[in-house]
């Protein structure tokens, strides 16, 4: 390991990034920039960035480890003290540390929701107000915070991107020549070439003075009528609530001007400003219709714009390119897609058909009608909600007085609460004296499994007008928002005379896939059995799985033809069959995938006896559901 | 060492693996591997093993953190004061081991926690240190990775991807350096790993468990040859073994000397260009590795040939992919790629 290791990345040496780097620089310039985000992929020097800032401006910079409790961050009772002096003394937290230097979490998407809203608040308000354990206090924190995300993971929720003044997302230069500087730049400073730390160590300086001189000047920076009137209507213009919009405009337009030794912000500041502090705060589900181009409308931004757009055509793009192989299973360009399709080919008789996956869509949270809120703010790492914990497993987030025997004790809050009383205890041969009432058992929430189990309905009436297709799509569909939400899912498809469990409950979305691509269609409708089958599997595994929410996701037009008992009527026995079932903590969903102008019923029967929610097909689709409704109020 | 573990030099095949343990273990910087692979492929027991060739270092003595006097930006507190206070940290040299961090393990045992011993008797708060600690300029092994809790890996991310340990809970505000070797073993049946860990491991390899008879009776006969006389087997291979660690050592030292001039480092961009890989995660990866592969041979100079080595290693989970396609890695294509540089 090298010296340069040690002492970081200098700022001038990072290649590219220039937008993050502009909104960084603003924060250093202007104090009324508090929160700044970064966004990026993996590996594009997003943690390298922030810390090189610090060094940059001689700022300590103080880390928010993802692991942090609440009491550690926002202060708590200090034990040492308050065993010393009898009384509770009050510990500041990491807050108070970062007063007057600057604040950094790394993945803030990854850290608990709660603490990162309540962290963000401390931080744009500049202070931190305590009311825990027996403590009242308060203390200042003016700190800059820099966050990073990766936006491969998982989202954050618009609630806390909105706490954010800027955010730039960082994009890596994809060209040979622009690769190849910045590997040559890594190379050199991991080897610690003095020519390379000497040189950057002058332009950092060079910058140091364009801050510093920008500072001075930051005060005196003057802001037309014009361009305020300018930023009010671009903040409007995405549809950005509140007024963190305009007023990070007006801050960043200020620093950008200042930072270019004006002390007059000009247009093309605001059009700056705007490319760091909107296009987070687009509001999507409001846009209303695109307005041409006007040619007031910032470059910047627009580029921004079309630089977030093009992740989603490209997955697009790649689900076309998904479909269109599947369409033609003898592409040679996918060979092993090709052979496996073979392979299950030879399995198949005669009536059996192989349907390609249909068209995917965005899913409405269909999971939501059976008892569970999964709205976007909520869920903790863009995931399903959290849930208490009820054994020794499961992140640590606070304490509590036991019911009863405490099992899982927390040994820091059980002595904090045995501190203050310490005086006037009998303490034999220990420091600290503990009684029965003090101690506090911790409590431990882990991130609350969801099981979904898809049980497809593959039988022959679902090939008709490739019904089947469609209904591959869906399930795609749900597995990809699955996916998203890291449930597990099994797959259970039933046809001819039986029901096989095609997949195991597993987190790997990617089985899922393969076994659908995979799964045949035609036969009789054994739905009866099906369920009996479903039922047994999920019982046991609901048993073996405490805490986790369960769900089945039956798919099918409903119409049995296989009963179990030979004499019995098919639809019958599935309704009566339905009707005695229930599984102590799953949830049934019936999805109709029947269609044409003949609907039957026999679905939206299955659900009601099964206490389960219905769908139909169609109505999954997000975009078709809002479709469908509007046309309902018209 | 209480239990003889089968020879590193006597595992049969599985050369890319081996290959990436190896490599890491003259640059650490790599940043680990990941070995994929179904169930009784040796993926353990060649990671366990490894223990038998792991080279020789220098730490503090008496330090619980492991803390390298050579590297004084890199100390923990209590080494730290002592350099501050003048006293003296005696060096002791002591061979990097495996540190294996199990499944079940809870937050407190892996980031270190609050001695409750300590604060008891003496009313004074002291950090317990846990096995990052332990990891530290060691090989952190975690069997099973992708079913690791979530609030487990978090805290692996902050260690990976600053080489320090913060812990800030139960009352201490303390952190010590946990720069480590991951190590990561998982069934890809059993689940994807999310996306923040994977990114983080430099090499991944696949392990395959089919094989030809000839090569499958000769794992066979050593695993049963072993286990008839482990002792009398490990010293028979103790020559090999002895042979491997001294090269290992080697290599780490003449690896501040190898260099890689523009042909290299062209040929490593236009490969994750071609392979379109995000970040420069890969590029910087692939370079470590090549310069590693380099020293291992007793080379000061990159070619295109350990570039071809490492490729392989370094690319496959970087590849941009969506969760819902097959995103194998083309041999065919990689070697493409090199004619056309």
């Amino acid at each position: 390991m090298s010296a340069g290791d040690m002492k970081g990345l200098p700022f001038s040496a990072i290649y590219g990034m220039d937008n993050a780097k502009k909104a960084v620089l603003c924060s250093m310039v202007n104090p009324r920039i508090r929160t700044v985000l970064v966004m990026g992929c993996s590996g594009s020097a997003k943690t390298a960035l922030s810390r090189a800032t610090g060094a940059l401006v001689g700022r300590e910079v103080v880390n928010v480890p993802l692991s942090v409790t609440e009491e550690q961050l926002f202060g708590g009772m200090d034990i040492e003290a308050t065993l010393r002096e009898g009384r509770p003394v009050v510990q500041k937290g990491i807050l108070h540390r970062a007063d007057g230097k600057i604040l950094y979490v790394d993945d803030i998407n990854l850290l608990d929701q709660k603490i990162a809203v309540a962290l963000t608040d401390c931080v744009l308000s500049g202070r931190v107000v305590l009311e825990r354990e027996g403590i009242s206090s308060e203390y200042g924190c003016e700190t800059t915070l820099i966050a990073t995300m990766n936006m491969q993971s998982s989202e954050m929720s618009p609630h806390l991107t909105d706490r954010f003044d800027l955010c730039a997302y960082s994009t890596f230069p994809d060209d040979e020549d622009g690769r190849k500087e910045v590997l040559r730049r890594n190379m050199e400073y991991q080897t610690g070439e003095s020519s390379f730390v000497e040189m950057y160590a002058e332009e950092d300086a060079l910058l140091r003075s364009k801050i510093e001189r920008a500072q001075a000047i930051l005060n005196i920076t003057k802001m037309s009528d014009d361009l305020l009137g300018v930023t009010v209507e671009l903040t409007a213009k995405v549809c950005a609530e509140g007024f963190r919009g305009d007023l990070a405009m007006i801050n960043a337009s200020m620093a950008l001007a200042s930072l270019n030794g004006r002390d007059e912000v000009m247009r093309k500041d605001v059009e700056e400003a705007a490319a760091l502090c909107l296009v987070h705060r687009r509001n999507n589900s409001l846009q209303p219709p695109e307005p041409p181009k006007s040619p007031e409308q910032p470059e910047q931004q627009r580029e921004q714009d079309e630089e977030r757009e093009q992740p989603r055509e490209e997955g697009q793009r790649q689900e076309n390119d998904e479909e269109r192989q599947d369409q033609c299973p003898d592409a040679p360009s996918d060979q092993s897609k090709c052979s496996r399709s073979e392979e299950s080919d030879s399995k198949l008789t005669a009536e059996d058909i192989l349907f390609e996956i249909g068209e995917q869509f965005r899913v409405i949270d269909y999971l939501q009608g059976a008892g569970r809120k999964v709205r976007r703010t909520s869920s903790r790492k863009g995931r399903r909600a959290p849930a208490e914990s009820s054994d020794t497993t499961g992140r640590y987030v606070g304490s509590r007085s036991p019911e009863g025997k405490a099992r899982d004790i927390a040994f820091d809050a059980t002595i904090r609460a045995a501190a203050p009383y310490q005086s006037s205890r009998e303490h034999g041969s220990l420091a600290v004296s503990i009684n029965s009432q003090d101690i506090r058992e911790k409590v431990r929430e882990r991130q609350s499994g969801c099981t979904i189990l898809f049980l497809v309905d593959a039988s022959g009436s679902l090939g008709v007008r490739k019904r089947m297709s469609a209904v591959k799509g869906a399930v795609l569909s749900m597995l990809r928002d699955s996916y998203v939400k890291r449930d597990k899912i099994g797959l259970m498809a039933f046809r001819r005379d039986s029901a096989e469990m095609v997949l195991q409950p597993t987190r790997s979305a990617e089985y899922g896939y393969m076994k659908l691509a995979e799964l045949p269609t035609g036969g009789k409708t054994p739905l009866g059995e099906a369920l009996v089958s479903a039922c047994n599997i999920m019982t046991s595994y609901s048993r073996s799985h405490p805490g986790e929410t369960c769900h089945i996701v039956v798919i099918t037009d409903g119409r049995a033809n296989v009963p179990i008992n030979r004499n019995a009527d098919a639809n019958e026995e599935v309704i009566k069959l339905a009707s005695k079932i229930s599984i102590p903590n799953v949830s049934w969903i019936v999805i109709d995938a029947g269609s044409g102008y003949i609907r039957f019923d026999n679905a939206e029967k299955l659900a009601i006896k099964l206490e389960g929610t219905y769908f139909r097909l169609d109505d999954l689709d997000t975009d078709r559901l809002a479709d469908n409704i509007r046309m309902i109020i018209r | 060492m209480d239990r003889l573990l089968f020879p590193f030099v006597s595992i049969v095949g599985q050369e890319e693996m081996k290959k990436a343990l190896l490599l890491n273990i003259v640059d650490p910087s790599i940043g680990g591997v990941l070995i994929k692979g179904e169930k009784g492929t040796a993926k353990s027991t060649a990671v366990r093993s490894l223990m038998q060739v792991l080279p020789w270092r220098n730490s503090v003595e008496g330090c619980a953190f492991n803390c390298d006097p050579a590297l004084p930006g890199r100390l923990c507190p209590y080494c730290r004061e002592k350099t501050q206070s003048g006293k003296e940290m005696k060096s002791v040299n002591v061979r990097m081991r495996v540190v294996e961090l199990p499944l079940s393990a809870t937050e407190d045992r892996v980031s270190g926690t609050l001695d409750i011993e300590h604060i008891l008797k003496t009313g004074e708060r002291k950090f317990d240190p846990g096995v990052l600690a332990q990891a530290n300029g060691n090989l952190l092994y975690i069997d099973e990775v992708n079913l690791l809790d979530d609030h487990i890996v978090d805290l692996l991310l902050d260690s990976a991807a600053m080489g320090v340990n913060y812990v800030e809970r139960e009352g201490i505000s303390f952190s010590h350096p946990s720069r480590f070797i991951l190590v990561g073993t998982m069934n890809p049946e059993e689940g994807d790993l999310r996306p923040q860990l994977l990114d983080r491991f430099g090499l991944s390899v696949e392990v395959k468990g089919d094989r030809g008879t000839k090569e499958r009776m000769e794992v066979v006969r050593r695993r049963l040859e072993f286990d008839t006389n482990p002792e009398e087997y490990t010293e028979r291979h103790g020559a090999e073994s002895e042979q491997l660690t001294s090269r290992l050592s080697k290599a780490r030292q003449i690896l501040p000397e190898v260099s890689a001039g523009d042909e290299t480092l062209r040929a490593i961009v236009n490969m994750t260009i071609h392979f379109g890989i995000d970040g420069h995660r890969a590029d910087i990866t692939m370079m470590k590795a090549a310069k590693a592969n380099a020293a291992m041979d007793g080379r000061t100079s990159v070619t295109k040939e350990d570039v071809r080595t490492v490729a392989p290693l370094a690319l496959p989970h970087r590849m941009r992919r969506h969760p819902f396609e097959d995103g194998a890695f083309d041999k065919e294509e990689l070697e493409k790629c090199l004619q056309a540089i």
